[in-house]
């Protein structure tokens, strides 16, 4: 298999991504390329319901008259979809009835990141759909979960016993003439986790999904679909590694959100795709279209991301602020070093009264990376009293990273008051001299700086996730500095 | 059906090209070339349009087609300015004066006498044989070539313009006013050249009224060499049924200082770009404007300053007051080229939204390739503090009193940014008289 050859031995060498190690285990794959059998085919792998299977196609017909979007400050060659593979599974014999029958290799690969997936390891609170290239492999905590009415399991399980709640939410949020790749997702989403919290409930526990592309030549096309019911709260994690590859793997994922009234939606990103290698080669092209919708009053969303992975970032966690009184919130630290592109950033639409709105974006660059910010405030015309606050910054490190902000604000109501502010700088010299002159490593100095310059967003994370990222920022940066 | 609809004001340009060729200044010389190749670019790129990223705001292409510009004829004779406060705005002021009727040049109106010495004042026409204003003309002043298609229809069509050259070392003595006039509907389309040689030193002061349906095109070249120094006050009052697209590109040499403000008032629609880039260290760029509309105007604000070489600095401040169904756009971008380092590049506006249906769009964009810079930007939109109203009435002055207070004082400390000291105050005077006309 052609997957071992570049698999644990080189980790050692390459410590920065630690997760590059690939899984030898035997997978079940649609055939190369994309066309309407692959479609059928994903469909039938997961026994759909006829509705489902037309609503793929739809949206598979639509998205060969679409084009892809150019806008962004990104280049890449040209993505050959006909090139990849659109579904792979790992192979299991027989259906399982607990966890002891979970392939062991599996469980080793998840181990190794660092998740654990067996109940008796787990530390309090934590719920995990693991997703393995395009299938959830095993989900936590369902017994207690579901004392409590939370259905949090894989898409395809929610399909088979929620056709209703999946037949009225499923692309309510972001449909699936969207745009080109959430319109891609529509018609070959594999896996991703469905989570519906019923009325007035408390989620007792954070929950998590972590996915992790390991099929060399395939892409990841998970669709996530949250639905906070009148008066409920959730708080929901997610993680992603990638193998270390050369080539270019495709992850175009979508996200829905609901929330109705008064409930609150946290939904928490740490994106650590491999980013490719010192040469640029490889790496995840990670284009993901994620949208909340506070669809009730005094409803609250509050998006917070960690990239700093993927060779490639095309993402805008949005918010539509649609019940009076609805919050929006978006926290980001953007790290890019080596040949990272980032072009992130959010939009916040204000269609109902006293909507508020707050971004905060931290964007750091480093090495020849490029990081761009991309957000778009709008408030319509009904919208009285919105306000929202924008804060972006942006720093450098070295001189041949560069940094962008691209922010739009359109206002068609007075009662509006909006401000935006943006800063770029670099590390200062007297700050590094400060650390570096008690004794501090110039790396670790430049780590703990930028964990200064990140530590609005950071606080924002749960506290388990919070430590991680606080790492990952160190471990991003290895390698900027000198 | 949009196709044809789309390409009507296009064409309509294109027609008026291919009527004037030959009389068009410099139609037996190098330019008659120029133009050729400048008007076949805009034929296949025509007129720009919203889903042009620069134009997202402004859709310069169906206001051209709704309106149906025809050429402005050439108008001789008498010229009866309005009688507005904008029309005789920088009469008062010692100047040397240059009256551009429809467009056109009118020698007999304008008095510029007794330059100094190592002061070239022209019309367009006179300098086309001067290798000055062949460079100024071929030169290419934005590398992202953002400006070029309506660069291109000026090229194409510009029929006549102000083309001042200030020698080394040389300071004008007074400022030079160009006040053009729309007495009759239609497009004109005008170049104006501007070359300050090392250490130069001038003002020009420039103002656009009228009470025709017309389409002022205008284009306008500055090269500032070493040290050079240029102040630049515009003043935009035309009518409703206008539309005004002026494009200033500027190349700024090492130490030199441009600093250039723009008052806008008139106009059904208007757009105001500036492409301002630095060719020499330690130079400094100021691009500021103020704007007050009303009804359904329509204007839009666009800046690009492109830090090519480090050690330069450049601030932007726009800020408008929309009143009535009106809306408002800011399009702004600094770009910090790969070892611009030292760079200062600031950027804000600042938008009052003063009644329920004005609208207001802002778009203050940072691209940034070097690291040891200093970059910021600010973007707010609101209505009038009611925190600050309540307090001047507490003390006992009433509501419109107290509103006009306010907006007078938002718009000063941007007009405050204005170079010319007498200018300044003249802006204030037009900007306090549009209040007393609003009926906020």
């Amino acid at each position: 298999m052609a997957a071992v050859r570049e698999t644990v031995e080189t980790v050692g060498e390459v410590e920065k991504y630690k997760y590059g190690f690939s899984t030898d285990i035997e997978s079940e794959k649609a055939p190369l390329g994309l066309t309407e059998d692959t479609v059928r085919f994903i469909s039938a792998k997961k026994n759909e319901p006829a509705w489902l299977l037309e609503w793929r196609l739809a949206a598979f017909r639509r998205w060969l008259t679409m084009t892809e979007p150019t806008w962004a400050k990104v280049t890449y060659p040209p993505i050959d979809f006909q090139d990849a593979y659109y579904y792979s599974a790992p192979k299991q014999q027989a259906k399982l009835d607990s966890l002891d029958q979970v392939d062991p290799k599996l469980l080793e690969t998840y181990e190794k990141l660092g998740i654990p997936l067996t109940e008796q390891k787990m530390l309090a609170g934590v719920a995990v759909d693991a997703v393995f290239d395009s299938v959830s492999v095993v989900t936590t905590f369902k017994e207690k979960l579901a004392e409590a009415g939370v259905i949090f399991c894989p898409m395809s399980e929610a399909v088979a016993k929620h056709p209703e709640l999946v037949k009225k939410y499923l692309g309510s949020v972001v449909p699936t003439s969207d745009n080109f790749y959430a319109t891609l997702n529509s018609a070959v989403f594999s896996e991703g986790s469905f989570v519906y919290i019923p009325e007035g409930v408390r989620c007792p526990m954070e929950l998590s999904t972590y996915f992790r592309i390991n099929e060399k030549q395939t892409g990841q096309f998970e669709r996530t679909l949250i639905i906070a019911e009148k008066g409920s709260c959730v708080s929901y994690l997610e993680g992603c590694t990638a193998p270390q590859r050369d080539e270019n793997q495709l992850h175009a994922a979508v996200v829905e959100l609901v929330a109705l009234d008064d409930a609150e939606i946290k939904y928490s990103t740490v994106q650590n795709w491999f980013p490719g290698d010192e040469e640029g080669k490889g790496g995840v092209y990670n284009f993901v279209t994620k949208r909340g919708d506070c669809r009730g009053a005094n409803s609250k969303i509050s998006w917070t991301q960690v990239e700093t992975g993927s060779a490639i970032t095309w993402k805008y966690p949005s918010c539509i602020l649609r019940g009076d009184n609805s919050r929006g919130e978006f926290y980001s630290i953007a790290i890019s070093n080596g040949h990272q592109q980032v072009d992130s950033g959010t939009k916040m639409i204000h269609l109902g009264r006293n909507t508020t709105s707050r971004i905060i974006s931290k964007g750091i660059s480093a090495g020849k990376s490029s990081n761009t910010y991309r957000g778009l405030v709008s408030v319509h015309r009904k919208a009285e009293n919105v306000r929202n606050f924008t804060q972006c910054d942006s720093l450098l490190i070295g001189s041949k990273c560069s940094a962008h902000t691209v922010p739009y604000v359109e206002t068609k109501n007075p009662t509006a008051v909006l401000e935006h502010e943006a800063t770029t700088s670099k590390i200062s010299d007297d700050q590094l001299f400060y650390c570096m002159q008690r004794g501090i490593g110039e790396e670790e100095a430049v780590a703990l700086i930028v964990n200064g310059f990140c530590r609005d967003v950071l606080q924002q994370l749960p506290m388990e996730f919070a430590v991680e990222a606080q790492k990952l920022v160190g471990i991003s940066l290895e390698g900027s500095v000198g | 059906m949009n196709e044809v609809m789309t390409e009507k004001a296009a064409q309509n340009f294109i027609d008026a090209y291919e009527s004037a060729r030959t009389v068009l200044p410099g139609a037996d010389g190098w330019l008659a070339r120029r133009r050729a190749a400048a008007i076949e670019a805009f034929a296949g790129a025509g007129l720009p349009h919203r889903r042009l990223e620069e134009w997202k705001y402004t859709d310069l292409r169906q206001t051209l087609d709704k309106a149906g510009f025809a050429p402005a004829p050439e108008h001789k004779g008498a010229v009866v300015l309005p009688e507005t406060a904008s029309a005789s705005a920088f009469s008062a002021l010692d100047r040397h004066v240059l009256v551009f009727v429809n467009g056109r040049y009118r020698a007999d109106l304008s008095k510029a006498a007794r330059l100094p010495k190592g002061v070239e004042l022209r019309g367009l026409a006179d300098v086309l044989t001067e290798q000055w204003a062949k460079d100024l003309l071929e030169r290419r002043f934005d590398e992202a070539r953002q400006a070029e298609q309506v660069v291109d229809l000026n090229t194409a069509l510009m029929s006549d313009g102000m083309c001042l050259r200030i020698r080394k070392g040389v300071k004008l003595d007074k400022p030079v006013h160009l006040l053009f006039f729309a007495a009759d509907d239609g497009a004109s389309h005008t170049r104006n050249l501007v070359l300050l040689e090392e250490g130069a030193e001038g003002t020009i002061l420039e103002s656009h009224v009228g009470e025709a349906a017309s389409f002022a095109d205008i284009v306008t070249d500055v090269v500032l060499g070493n040290g050079a120094r240029l102040d630049h006050v515009k003043l935009q009052d035309e009518s409703a049924n206008a539309v005004h697209l002026a494009t200033l590109r500027g190349e700024v040499g090492a130490e030199a200082r441009l600093s250039s403000f723009t008052l806008t008032l008139g106009c059904g629609v208007s757009r105001g770009q500036s492409f301002i880039r630095f060719a020499g260290e330690g130079a400094e760029a100021q691009v500021n404007g103020a704007y007050a509309l009303r009804a359904t105007q329509h204007a839009d604000q666009f800046c690009v300053v492109d830090h090519a070489v480090p050690r330069c600095a450049s601030n932007t401040v726009f800020k408008g007051v929309l009143d009535g169904q009106s809306e408002g756009v800011f399009q702004g971008k600094v770009i910090v080229r790969p070892d611009a380092q030292k760079t200062d590049g600031r950027q804000m506006t600042q938008a009052l939204l003063l009644s329920r249906d004005a609208a207001m769009n802002a778009k203050p964009e940072l691209e940034i390739y070097a690291d040891d810079v200093q970059c910021a930007h600010g973007s707010t939109v609101g209505e009038l503090s009611k925190d600050a109203l309540f307090y001047l009435r507490s003390r006992g002055i009433p509501e419109a009193e107290a509103r006009r207070l306010l907006v007078l004082a938002f718009l000063d400390d941007v007009i405050a940014l204005a170079p010319h000291e007498e200018a300044r105050e003249i802006l204030r005077g037009l900007v306090s008289g549009w209040f007393e006309e609003a009926s906020i």
